[in-house]
């Protein structure tokens, strides 16, 4: 199998930082992460929905409350 | 031989009082020195350890290794013995034995017995001397339980003995010889060291390095304590450059060549080597005058700016740095770096507890030396440059996102009372019975909030980011915020020291995306991020899939959920077949219930196949149909005996396929058979409906949905034999095709019904998403294996790809997968 981050061979078993090859490679793979350097392909938002956080959809945090103690 | 040494030493009886006299005095002196190094041996020699007991070993061969340098000497022995005395014998010029007029000694005596004497104490000796850092063979000998002094010099041996720094004999003339040099053996004292077993592996390390600090001296070692006895000889004609290649022996080096710099003058010689290897350790050995500097000083700090500098200059003016913005630190171009710097100065002056950094001012000199050197080395190695610059913008780029992995990790660490605002906590605090739904989207994420059972499923809404990337390109990813949520929420923390399993806090994590396209990915995503960064919980089993259903089935009151395609097909066929009746008009079988069901799911199967395979025919839907006809018909080359797809392609007369090539020319394909002379097998060339070229050949028939297409139509050619007569409610009628057949099926099963086809979660309200998705009693829950991660990954990879190519193409192909049978 091969590392996520430099390509070179990596193995599984016995490998702390499976499925990378070093901690480097897995560190450069998390630094990309909180980078927001990965990404998909996504459809174009709807319009309607590009503020999704200020639209209130109904009843979005009804419960949360009542769950915590 | 007491005459010798009394000629020798010159005593008149005139002057043998007062000799005694000032002798005695002298030797009050030599003893206070014996007994401050005794009293307090950890000053002079580090500790009583084993550090300090090697360290004994050290002296006295740097005293002959003084003799290397000076030019007299190129060869030392060490010898460990059984009882773990060591004896050092050199090839030099024998320590002087003439007396020592101010010492009223001889000078061979003085050197045993005073500290900080030896070869030394005449200043014009030796120009650079590695002992003047140490305290002395004296120190040694003050140590020992006893040493035995042999010197060959001069045609004559002389021997002198000692038991804890006391000499108990005289200096004596004992015999001739035509040697030369000196031979000393000791015992440490066990009085004083809590150790007295020698390493022969740690004396074996120093001695090869001075070896290597010394081009040309041979240096052996030899352990009488073992049988059979262990030896070794270092000798290396390549200085320091071959000891970084020996530090870099079973790494894999960046360069195969050292980089090599040597400067030569009375005031500083300055000699560097350095080879990079792909690791991330830094390990740089620096000397003066052939002392380990272990704390390094000012060589060591000069060589170091030079090295950032030369190599930050050079990531700027060969534009590697571009995309970088902050500059490469220290710490950033010494990964991987394995170096030498050894410098030979006049009375070079050390501080520190042990002596071992540098204080002399040669930082300057040797950074503006190594500047212009590495400068020139760099232009004129512009691919080692490279790699080295490489390497340390890579180390940079970890230092930043190790910093990064702090930052969420500090905001993380703090508790449950710092659970994201977002994240819907459930009630149970055992994790084992806790459940968590990331659910991508807020809309979706109401509806479980409301939908899940508060009591132990916990909901954490994520919302992708989207991006414009270029003008009808869109992109969705995680932002950094959701990371830390998501992390904080699972309260395992992240990275080497953080990550704890145990802490995991639902023992069930499922993802739950929109059955679409966009709801795929970004389960890629998630799963990506999981398999990468902790593929501890997939491991353990404590990643899942929610299985939301694809449609809602209406039949008059009664509702019913159907969770993909292929379950809806059958759905509809129980349906439809329940009071149909199918007769071949060929083959007079008759098909109906169970057995009509079974025979158009096949239809179905037969379609999905042909939908990958028609890509790889240019789309021409009429090829597909003479090809499967060609192999899979009633009168295709398959139905013969005991033909195989590969006996098609491998036949040598090529019989079969020229068939192949007559059916597709007859329907006006233009066509030419060749024959593949690498795999001596034949294939058919002709050119597609849309205009592109097609091969027919081996490569195409390997493919999977190639073969299954093949077999299905072929099962399906004798079996469900077009045309068929209809019987339905009494009434009868006649149907061409299969495709019309089960088209026609499927059109009946829908007449009394209403069919929802959810595009997303947020479709569903929170009573049918409990019910179809999060009901521990009627959910199905795809557990996540390893494989199925690893998959993921690849499937990322090309997603994630600067290809543009393959991911455009993986898109589509996905998107097809997806893509709704037309209910």
């Amino acid at each position: 199998m091969k590392c996520p981050t430099c390509h070179r061979p990596s193995k599984w078993e016995d490998n702390p930082h499976r499925p990378f090859c070093s901690e480097r490679c897995k560190l450069l793979d998390f630094g990309a992460w909180a980078n927001e350097e990965f990404r998909v392909p996504a459809e174009e938002p709807a319009p309607s929905l590009e503020d999704g956080e200020q639209n209130p959809a109904p009843s979005n945090d009804d419960s949360d409350r009542l769950a915590r103690p | 031989m007491d005459s010798t040494y009394k000629e020798e030493t010159g005593l008149s009886t005139a002057t043998l009082s007062k000799k005694r006299d000032s002798y005695n005095a002298t030797s009050i002196t030599v003893l206070e020195g014996r007994e401050a190094v005794r009293k307090r041996p950890a000053m002079y020699i580090g500790s009583t350890g084993e550090m300090g007991l090697h360290h004994l070993v050290y002296e006295v061969v740097d005293n002959s290794v003084d003799e290397a340098l000076a030019g007299y000497c190129d060869t030392v022995e060490v010898t460990i013995h059984m009882d773990n005395s060591i004896t050092v014998i050199d090839n030099g010029r024998g320590i002087p034995v003439d007396y020592h007029k101010q010492e009223k000694r001889s000078a061979a005596e003085v050197v045993m017995t005073k500290l900080h004497a030896g070869g030394k104490f005449d200043t014009n000796a030796y120009k650079v001397s590695g002992g003047l850092h140490g305290v002395g063979v004296s120190c040694v000998n003050f140590l020992s339980e006893w040493l035995r002094l042999e010197i060959w010099r001069d045609g004559a041996t002389y021997e002198q003995e000692y038991k804890r720094g006391i000499p108990v004999t005289k200096l004596e003339m004992t015999g001739k010889t035509r040697r030369r040099g000196t031979k000393i053996t000791f015992l440490p004292d066990s009085e004083i060291f809590d150790v007295n077993e020698f390493s022969f592996d740690k004396l074996s390390e120093r001695l090869r390095e001075k070896a290597f600090l010394n081009k040309g001296i041979r240096i052996t070692i030899k352990d009488e304590r073992i049988e059979p006895e262990r030896a070794h000889e270092f000798y290396y004609r390549g200085g320091i450059a071959e000891f970084v290649k020996h530090l870099n022996k079973n790494k894999s080096v960046l360069h195969d060549k050292p980089i090599y710099f040597e400067k030569s003058s009375d005031a500083l010689s300055v000699d560097v080597a350095i080879q990079y290897n792909d690791g991330y350790d830094e390990k740089v050995y620096s000397f003066a005058n052939n002392i380990n500097t272990v704390d390094g000083g000012t060589h060591l700090s000069g060589f170091r700016s030079a090295l950032t500098r030369t190599i930050n200059a050079y990531a700027q003016s060969s534009g590697l740095a571009k995309n970088f913005k902050s500059s490469l630190s220290g710490d950033d171009v010494r990964e991987g770096l394995v170096a030498v710097i050894s410098v030979k100065l006049p009375q070079p002056q050390f501080e520190g507890q042990t002596k071992g950094k540098l204080n002399s001012d040669v930082k300057g000199a040797v950074e503006s030396f190594l500047n212009e050197r590495l400068t020139e080395y760099f232009e004129q190695n512009p691919t080692v440059a490279r790699k080295i610059v490489g390497k340390a913008i890579d180390a940079a780029r970890a230092r930043e996102a190790a910093r990064k992995a702090r930052e969420i990790v500090r905001k993380g660490a703090i508790g449950s009372t710092m659970l994201p605002g977002k994240l819907a906590d459930c009630q149970e605090r055992d994790p084992a019975q806790c459940e968590l739904y990331i659910v991508e989207g807020d809309s979706a994420g109401g509806s479980a909030k409301q939908g899940r059972d508060r009591r132990f499923q916990a909901v954490l809404p994520l919302k992708g980011k989207i991006l414009n990337v270029e003008k009808a390109r869109f992109d969705k990813m995680l932002s950094h915020s959701e990371i830390k949520t998501l992390i904080t929420a699972l309260g395992t923390g992240i990275g080497k020291d953080d990550f704890d399993l145990n802490r995991l806090r639902y023992h069930k994590v499922v993802f739950m995306t929109d059955a679409d396209v966009d709801g795929s990915h970004i389960r890629t995503l998630l799963l990506t991020f999981f398999y990468r960064q902790m593929p501890e919980l997939i491991e353990s089993g404590h990643v899942y899939i929610a299985q939301p259903p694809l449609f809602k089935v209406k039949r008059g009151k009664r509702e019913e959920y159907i969770k993909d395609e292929r379950s809806m097909v059958r759905y509809l066929m129980r349906q439809a077949t329940s009071d149909l009746k199918v007769v071949s008009d060929k083959t007079k079988e008759v098909f109906e219930g169970h057995k009509l069901a079974q025979a158009l799911e096949q239809v179905v199967e037969l379609r999905r196949y042909c939908e990958k395979l028609v890509r790889r025919l240019g789309n021409d839907e009429d090829l597909l149909h003479l090809l499967l006809k060609a192999f899979g018909g009633q009168e295709g080359i398959l139905h013969e005996g005991n033909t195989t797809l590969k006996g098609v392609f491998q036949d040598e007369v090529g019989e079969q396929i020229g068939r192949v090539e007559e059916l597709l020319s007859e329907a006006g394909y233009k066509t030419e058979l060749s024959s593949d002379e690498e795999h001596g097998l034949w294939e058919i060339e002709t050119t597609a409906a849309g205009g592109s070229k097609v091969k027919i050949d081996w490569e195409l028939a390997s493919h999977v949905e190639f073969q299954k297409a093949v077999e299905i139509y072929k099962t399906l050619e004798e079996r469900l034999t077009a045309p068929f007569i209809l019987g339905e409610n009494g009434s009868k009628e006649t149907i061409e095709s299969r495709e019309e057949l089960l088209d026609r099926v499927l059109n009946t099963a829908k007449k009394d019904l209403m069919i929802q086809r959810y595009k997303g979660l947020g479709e569903m309200n929170p009573e049918q998403l409990w019910e179809t998705t999060m009901d521990p009693e009627k959910r199905t829950l795809l557990q996540v294996k390893i494989d199925d991660a690893v998959e993921t990954d690849q499937i990322f990879t090309i997603l994630m790809g600067d290809a543009v190519e393959p991911r455009r193409k993986f898109i589509e192909d996905n998107a097809l997968d997806v893509k709704n049978l037309d209910v």
